[in-house]
């Protein structure tokens, strides 16, 4: 028996990202700038919803990623949930993240291989044309 | 060896103790007393350093666990400060763009009015004595029309490196609109930027261009204005706009002064 906590659906602002996630469908989309007032409110939901899916199911967990600029805070909070998925990956789950970038802007691509660095789980980090 | 030595004294020790020709001896009770204690001792010393052993092998332990933990929590703080300089390094490049974008002109890469205008109220400001040139290319809209928007901006361009080249590091050309440029002219009174613009109208003039089997060359007219202290740089522009109307009135490719 699971305990299915309630989807994210966060709707993006100048300032933050747009977050939803698929409990169902095992997914985690975040798309957009993140340099929220508050980033641990903003994402002490996600590290939860991430943390609660590890622990409850066995599925896989796939994050898809078109995050463009971050602040230092939501870089320590994604650093965060790039570790729980490591740990997860570890004992033999099955985890993998897809970040989409700007094919413009190559320097999303280089920060985003930055995170990848302690990362063994398949980890993509993949350019599109004009808007991601 | 030490150890085989006080082995074989003790052996030596309980063996004279349990040979019955000693018993009675005056020293045969303190001995035995002596030898039990000694024994009693040594189980106590060997307790002592085992638990001592096994707390030193904790505290080892602990250190290791803290050590590694201290060693993570410094790499990741290295790896956030690291990402961390990457953004701001981004956004810092992302500013320096957009300010470039909105203070320079795409096509010539010149100031645009809002960077000249800025630099005008400083001026203003600073009490500092300039003067200003309206210049505007003649005919310009037939070049457009004969010959296509392409060679026009070309033209444009043309006449922009000859202007930049031209000028002195302290002067600021800015692209004012469709074909008209501003001259600011630092630390310049009407007579000296005179001569300055009638230098650069022979330069402008030179300025050739090849469009198919045609060579367009232009001519300049130039309005210019010497700023009067306590004027608000608004009245200069304006008096520069109207010598240049002037100029071209006049039949352009020349140069007039508004009168102080």
């Amino acid at each position: 028996m699971t305990t299915m906590i309630s989807d994210l659906d966060i709707p993006g602002s100048q300032s933050t990202p747009t977050i939803h996630s698929d409990w169902q469908g095992g997914r985690l989309t975040m798309r957009g700038d993140s340099y929220p007032e508050n980033s641990y409110e903003l994402f002490d939901q996600v590290i939860h919803w991430v943390r609660h899916f590890l622990t409850d199911e066995q599925r896989p967990l796939h994050l898809e990623l078109a995050l463009v600029y971050l602040n230092t805070s939501s870089v320590k909070a994604m650093m965060d949930i790039f570790d729980l998925l490591e740990e997860a990956y570890e004992t033999g789950r099955a985890v993998s993240v897809t970040w989409h970038y700007d094919a413009r802007n190559e320097r999303i691509a280089e920060l985003a291989d930055e995170f990848r660095e302690d990362c063994s789980y398949p980890f993509a980090i993949t350019p599109v044309r004009g808007e991601p | 060896m030490k150890d085989k030595e006080d082995d074989a004294l003790l052996a030596q020790v309980a063996a004279l103790l349990d040979s019955p020709e000693h018993v009675g001896h005056p020293l045969h009770d303190a001995l035995q007393r002596l030898y039990l204690h000694h024994c009693d001792q040594q189980v106590q010393v060997q307790r002592l350093i085992d638990i001592s052993d096994r707390y030193q092998s904790l505290a080892m332990e602990a250190r290791q666990v803290t050590e590694q933990r201290y060693q993570r929590a410094l790499r990741r703080q290295r790896k956030l400060s690291r990402i961390s300089d990457g953004y701001q390094a981004l956004m810092h490049e992302r500013n320096q763009a957009l300010h470039q974008a909105s203070t320079h002109d795409p096509l010539t890469g010149l100031p645009n009015r809002r960077l000249i205008i800025e630099r005008l109220e400083e001026f203003v400001r600073q009490r500092r004595r300039f003067t200003l040139t309206l210049l505007d290319i003649d005919h310009f809209k037939r070049i457009n029309d004969c010959h296509g928007h392409d060679v026009g901006d070309r033209l444009l361009v043309a006449i922009t490196q000859t202007l930049s080249a031209t000028l002195r590091d302290y002067d600021l050309c800015a692209r004012w609109g469709g074909e008209e440029f501003l001259l600011l002219l630092a630390d310049t009174d009407r007579n000296e930027a005179r001569s300055i613009v009638e230098r650069l109208r022979s330069c402008l003039a030179a300025v050739t261009l090849r469009a198919g089997d045609q060579t367009i060359s232009v001519t300049v007219s130039a309005g210019l204005s010497q700023h009067r202290p306590g004027d608000p740089h608004q009245t200069t522009l304006m008096r520069a706009d109207q010598a240049l109307l002037k100029a071209k009135r006049a039949g352009r490719d020349r140069s007039l002064s508004d009168s102080i």
